[in-house]
């Protein structure tokens, strides 16, 4: 057993997993503030990332200025999305929003398609592809970056959840009608949910882009997202943290035994696994709320 | 005159007419007034229309696809027939839905938080929820638990005090004895009685419970099949042979075996 080799497989597990991570933190925010899994979420990162692109290298903005401007302009977006196509849905069943989130998507990866084309663009973040050695492992600089960005949205999202308007978030995905009832703006809420969902898709979209360059293989990440944000538990941001790193680690060395017995392509298998496997044996996710029954 | 007695009343609502999905008729012309700092209560039996007069009040028709048809709703003299749910709570109307519905994940702390308005000062909703702790000391034992692991009883006073926090000046309550055993269904309904008389809450409360009700009630409305049917003072409606023996389970010394059973029967209806 080669323990380095073991370890470096672990480790960038780990940081891979936290882009899975980084990318389900969308996910989940949506789900904790209207109990929707948003199936669009892959779309939205590609959205995000064209759109960092269309800042940057079409009309030129330094990077530092139009990560920041496509965040806002991706805000502005899921408010917009709200109003325009979830209201009218509210109190509906959930069958008919995730309906709806599947029309989205298809929809934003056929804009993207015909207003930047089906090639591969790359992002040019400026982060160096040399290696980073720690001690005999070799480490990613980029999935560092990335697992930085995803680490500090946590925080950053964890905090957020015990201001006020964080409370109010999780009393509309708990009741609708009790939200309304005591005058919380549930619309507002789900299009801030959206909205914030949308900034993390940028920073997703910008990491990922770097990674496998911008092309509509992006919004291809929504199944392992959704793998991420269901074995952690839909709506936990902490289970969407852990359950990316163990996916992560799981797939990165559980590839290494398997890839030369099946010669190859077990990653996406392994993938499928967990995801049937959560579903099946614990519903709720490792973290996920149950639904309460009082005896 | 006639504007004398509008001033007095904190709500008053007008034949109003509620459709459900532009076709169901849920209620026909009910006309109810609460009067500043009173109590009053709408009784009946199920599927009345009792909970839809409260919907139409508070607004949330519309999140059951409801809408007022016909009829004027007037809060403090404003005309709220046609406004969204969240301003009318921030006019201080607030409804305290049928079956408790705390927000079950979050602690009753939370439960607190979250119907602060947005405006509301830090100290401000301290000092609130110390009020309502105040007055659901149980509460304050558990305030950091799981609501919904919380009893029916203490879940139905989270409810209540959740509406506190919005700062109501008419409190609607529907059905709060639901499911509650009657020591508990006294303590909440005494608790009620208490913010009533100290700071002048007027409430409007909703009950299949009459007897209960009319105890702390000043006056009552009995409402069948969408109409009102009957109106009058606690009292009167206490001493009333038909409520007596419809509602409130009574009906002395009636001997079932010689009573013609249809020929009493809620002839009001007709």
């Amino acid at each position: 057993m080669d323990w380095v080799f073991l370890s470096e497989l672990a480790i960038n597990g780990v940081l891979t997993g936290l882009l899975y991570s980084l990318f389900a933190i969308g996910l989940v925010l949506i789900y904790k503030a209207s109990s929707v899994p948003n199936l669009a979420q892959g779309g939205l990162t590609m959205v995000g990332a064209y759109v960092v692109l269309a800042l940057s290298h079409d009309a030129g903005l330094p990077l530092w200025l139009a990560i920041p401007l496509a965040a806002l302009i991706m805000f502005g977006l899921g408010f917009g999305i709200e109003r325009v196509a979830l209201r009218r849905l509210a109190g509906r069943p959930v069958v008919m929003i995730l309906m709806l989130t599947l029309g989205l998507d298809i929809f934003l990866r056929g804009t993207t398609l015909a207003i930047w084309g089906g090639t591969s663009r790359s992002m040019e973040l400026g982060v160096s592809y040399d290696p980073l050695f720690l001690g005999d492992i070799f480490i990613s600089r980029i999935h560092l970056v990335g697992a930085g960005v995803a680490l500090a949205l946590f925080v950053a999202f964890m905090l957020f959840f015990r201001t006020r308007t964080g409370i109010k978030l999780r009393a509309i995905a708990d009741d609708y009608m009790a939200s309304w009832s005591v005058g919380i703006s549930v619309e507002r809420g789900v299009g801030l949910s959206w909205a914030l969902a949308s900034v993390v898709a940028v920073a997703a979209g910008v990491i990922w882009g770097e990674i496998q360059g911008v092309d509509q293989a992006l919004s291809l990440l929504l199944l392992k997202g959704l793998t991420v944000a269901v074995l952690g538990g839909l709506d936990s941001i902490l289970g969407a943290v852990i359950a990316g790193i163990i996916l992560g680690v799981v797939e990165n060395v559980g590839a290494d035994f398997l890839d030369p017995l099946v010669g190859g392509g077990s990653r996406e298998l392994i993938v499928a696994a967990v995801l049937i496997l959560t579903v099946m044996i614990r519903p709720h996710g490792l973290f996920g709320r149950h639904d309460i029954e009082r005896v | 005159m006639q504007e004398k007695v509008e001033a007095q009343n904190i709500l008053s609502m007008n034949s109003i007419e509620v459709l459900y999905d532009n076709v169901l008729l849920a209620i026909k012309g009910v006309s109810v007034q609460v009067p500043k700092g009173e109590m009053i209560a709408l009784l009946g039996s199920n599927g009345a229309g009792k909970s839809t007069t409260l919907k139409a009040i508070s607004g949330l028709l519309k999140a059951e696809r409801g809408r007022i048809s016909r009829g004027e709703i007037k809060f403090e003299g404003t005309d709220i027939t046609e406004m969204l749910a969240q301003k009318r709570v921030e006019m201080g109307i607030c409804h305290v839905i049928e079956g408790r519905r705390v927000f079950e994940h979050l602690t009753p702390d939370e439960n607190l938080t979250a119907a602060a308005p947005m405006g509301m000062s830090k100290a401000t909703l301290n000092a609130e929820k110390e009020k309502i702790y105040s007055f659901f000391p149980r509460l304050a034992e558990r305030k950091n638990s799981q609501a919904g692991y919380l009893s029916g009883g203490e879940q139905q006073m989270l409810a209540i005090g959740r509406a506190l926090v919005t700062q109501p000046s008419l409190l609607m309550l529907d059905e709060p004895s639901l499911g509650l055993a009657p020591f508990l269904v006294e303590e909440i309904f005494g608790i009620i009685k208490q913010i009533n008389q100290e700071q002048g809450l007027s409430v409007l409360l909703v009950e299949q419970n009459a007897l209960a009700a009319l105890e702390i009630v000043s006056e009552g409305y009995l409402i069948e099949n969408g109409r009102v049917v009957m109106h009058g003072a606690a009292d009167a409606l206490k001493a009333n042979s038909d409520i007596q023996e419809f509602y409130l389970g009574g009906g002395e010394g009636t001997n079932f075996h010689e009573v013609k059973h249809y020929s009493r029967r809620k002839r009001w209806l007709s």
